[in-house]
């Protein structure tokens, strides 16, 4: 082109007039590329802040008062007649049933990641990444019924524990998948240094491994807590759903118990203007529970993280 | 571990027996149309014995509240729809002796619509409703609703049939009076709490329903009672057997049990013979097992005793509650068949309901 030309008399001239005009052309078509992004990113943005907007717009009337977090839910008549009622049993057994959830899931999950990860050839490993997907594209309905003819029909009644494991079964698959992602990136060189100061195998994943894949596994748990924690079917037929704080602390787990999710949905098909008030406060909190969870073990990682270092 | 496991197992095991001692839960499933008047008695019975008895009742479905009972999750169901001869076999089979269905309120069906210019009263017979539903009326200026109608001006918009996607009581008692009214509907369709719908859309349970007839002028549907007047739907007064045109109310609706009924209140009470009687209604029943220890549900004989009390409360003295929230009071001949029925259930052969009705003082 014109670079590789015999040099002429001129040429250099005619060079540095060009190339300004080459070079704003790159720079437009830079602007125009990172305009696109923006666009690209807004667009991703809207619908989710929409969907705040929206939801705490609706609902924020209702969980600005004191008797939603203390008060149970009772009946309609209730609403309708101004009486004191709220959602203060629904946010409890949620936490009941979700934590206890984790509690399962975690221990099994990141196992079963570790498994993947660290023992590639194991001979269960085509098995349980074939197991592992299943249960992954499941729909979550199933996994309430699998819990409710595990759970439900042997014990007699529906319970938060039986909500629980079908929860566990929502957040496996996803535990075992992150965790096996971020454990691969971790570099061998990291496992070779243990095992040449003679760790056995499980003590390397242990105390090397995964602490440095911390963060990634942490992420890993958040991803499956809050898809697990926006799901109504399987608990359906598992906690089931109270419309009153539970006697005990054991009938948490041992009986009916309400979760925000299949609440808010009861709520909305409800006939009762009152209640869809109270179905958008559902939303509300279930909305700050995911972001809490998210942006405050975000906080503590990193923070953890940098002292370490 | 596995003796910390045992430990803490029977350290929780105790503490539920203490607890169990002093309060009580039940747990009942099903109708969604009965549930505000079950849950306002819920409230109000833990008030009546001191916060100590309460009532858990989910809003299921008809179907979802026949299908607990029969698994035996829940203590007692609750259905529009009762129980027939293959599912009473069902569990008599299964140890549950005689399953009683007691009624506990009663539901009226309304034909709900959206006409502009066209308020609440517009006055339908059981034909009319049927050619509608059937497909061969398709506008509202048909000479045939004119005639019912001759002080109203009918909009000359097509008619848009919407009825429920899914099983529900509120279809069976609308598709069995439909089936009473019209051999053509009794040919071609029949009752159920789902049918083979010859026209129209669906929309998935009351609200769905509502939202479709309230969003589409020309629409006409079926819901609840209850639910057209807490919503401002519009809805049709109809020509009962006598030739009267009833006003939905629930006086009306508690007249259309005024009619002879079998001992097992095993009745669609649907075209009612009463003259005043509203005859789109049908009871609301409380599901229970015969043999309260054959369910699975319920453990202990305390969890049954204070079942029993609850359901006597809830037909006596809880009825009150019923008339404030827009629900029909059961007739009496109704509370005398009630009686009958909890008299002969037993906790492992002891007549535990005759001893409760007893203490009640009836």
């Amino acid at each position: 082109m014109a670079v590789t030309a015999p040099a002429a008399p001129g040429t250099l001239g005619r060079l540095a007039t060009v190339t300004p005009e080459n070079l704003r052309r790159r720079y437009r078509r830079d602007r125009l590329m990172i305009g696109l992004l923006v666009v690209a990113t807004t667009v991703v943005l809207v619908p989710l802040l929409i969907i705040v907007w929206y939801v705490v717009s609706n609902g924020i009337s209702a969980v600005l008062t004191a008797d939603f977090y203390t008060q149970d839910l009772g009946s309609p008549a209730r609403a309708l007649q101004g009486r004191p009622t709220g959602l203060g049993h629904t946010i409890l057994g949620t936490m009941v049933v979700d934590g206890l959830a984790l509690l399962i899931a975690v221990p099994i999950g990141v196992g079963a990641g570790i498994m993947l990860s660290e023992y590639p050839d194991h001979p269960l490993n085509p098995v349980l990444r074939i197991l592992n997907d299943t249960l992954n594209g499941m729909p979550a309905i199933l996994k309430g019924l699998l819990a409710f003819s595990l759970i439900v029909k042997p014990m007699g009644t529906f319970s938060g524990f039986s909500g629980a494991v079908a929860l566990a079964f929502v957040m496996l698959p996803i535990l075992a998948r992150a965790t096996e992602g971020v454990l691969r990136i971790i570099p061998w060189s990291i496992r070779e240094a243990g095992l040449a100061l003679g760790l056995p195998r499980w003590r390397v994943v242990l105390n090397t491994v995964l602490p440095a894949a911390r963060v990634g596994v942490v992420t890993g748990i958040l991803i499956a807590f809050a898809r697990a924690a926006g799901e109504a079917a399987p608990l359906l037929f598992t906690s089931f759903g109270n419309n009153f704080f539970s006697s005990t602390p054991l009938r948490y787990l041992m009986g009916p118990v309400d979760t925000l999710p299949a609440r808010l949905y009861s709520l909305a098909i409800s006939p009762y203007k009152e209640w869809h008030a109270m179905g958008w406060g559902a939303g509300v909190i279930l909305l700050v529970l995911v972001i809490v969870t998210f942006v405050g073990t975000r906080i503590v990682t990193r923070a953890r993280h940098t002292t370490d270092l | 571990m596995r003796k910390m496991f045992t430990m803490i197992a029977a350290t929780l095991l105790a503490t539920a027996t203490i607890a169990s001692a002093q309060q009580v839960e039940l747990l009942g499933a099903g109708a969604t149309f009965p549930a505000p008047l079950v849950t306002s008695m819920a409230d109000e019975y833990r008030d009546v014995t001191d916060g100590r008895v309460t009532v858990n009742y989910q809003s299921i479905g008809s179907g979802g509240g026949i299908r607990q009972f029969t698994e035996q999750t829940v203590m007692f169901g609750m259905s529009e729809a009762f129980l027939n001869d293959d599912q009473l076999a069902a569990i008599a089979e299964a140890g549950g002796g005689i399953a009683f269905n007691l009624p506990i309120t009663l539901g009226d069906v309304v034909v709900t619509y959206n006409l502009p210019g066209v308020e609440t009263g517009l006055v339908f017979d059981g034909d009319t409703i049927a050619e509608i539903f059937l497909g061969n009326i398709t506008t509202w200026a048909d000479p045939q609703i004119a005639a019912l109608n001759p002080d109203v001006r009918l909009p000359p918009l097509p008619i848009t049939v919407v009825h429920r996607s899914d099983g529900s009581g509120t279809t069976n008692v609308f598709t069995n009076y439909l089936t009473k009214v019209s051999p053509a509907w009794n040919e071609r369709v029949g009752f159920a709490t789902s049918v083979n719908w010859p026209t129209g859309i669906g929309g998935n349970g009351n609200e769905g329903v509502a939202g479709v007839v309230q969003n589409t002028p020309g629409a006409i549907g079926y819901n609840s009672a209850v639910y057209a007047v807490l919503n401002d739907i519009a809805y049709g007064y109809v020509v009962n057997k006598s030739g009267n045109v009833i006003e939905p109310s629930l006086e009306a609706t508690s007249l259309a049990a005024d009619v002879p009924l079998p001992a097992d209140t095993r009745i669609l009470v649907t075209d009612t013979e009463a003259p005043e009687g509203y005859p789109i209604a049908g009871f609301a029943w409380m599901l229970m097992y015969e043999n309260l220890d054959a369910n699975n549900a319920i453990s202990t004989r305390t969890e049954a005793e204070e079942l029993l009390k609850f359901i006597v409360w809830a037909i006596t003295d809880g009825q009150d509650l019923a008339e404030p929230l827009a629900f029909s009071r059961i007739p009496a001949a109704v509370l005398q068949l009630n009686f009958d029925m909890i008299r002969q259930m037993k906790w492992q052969g002891e007549d535990l309901g005759a001893q409760v009705l007893a203490a009640a003082g009836y």
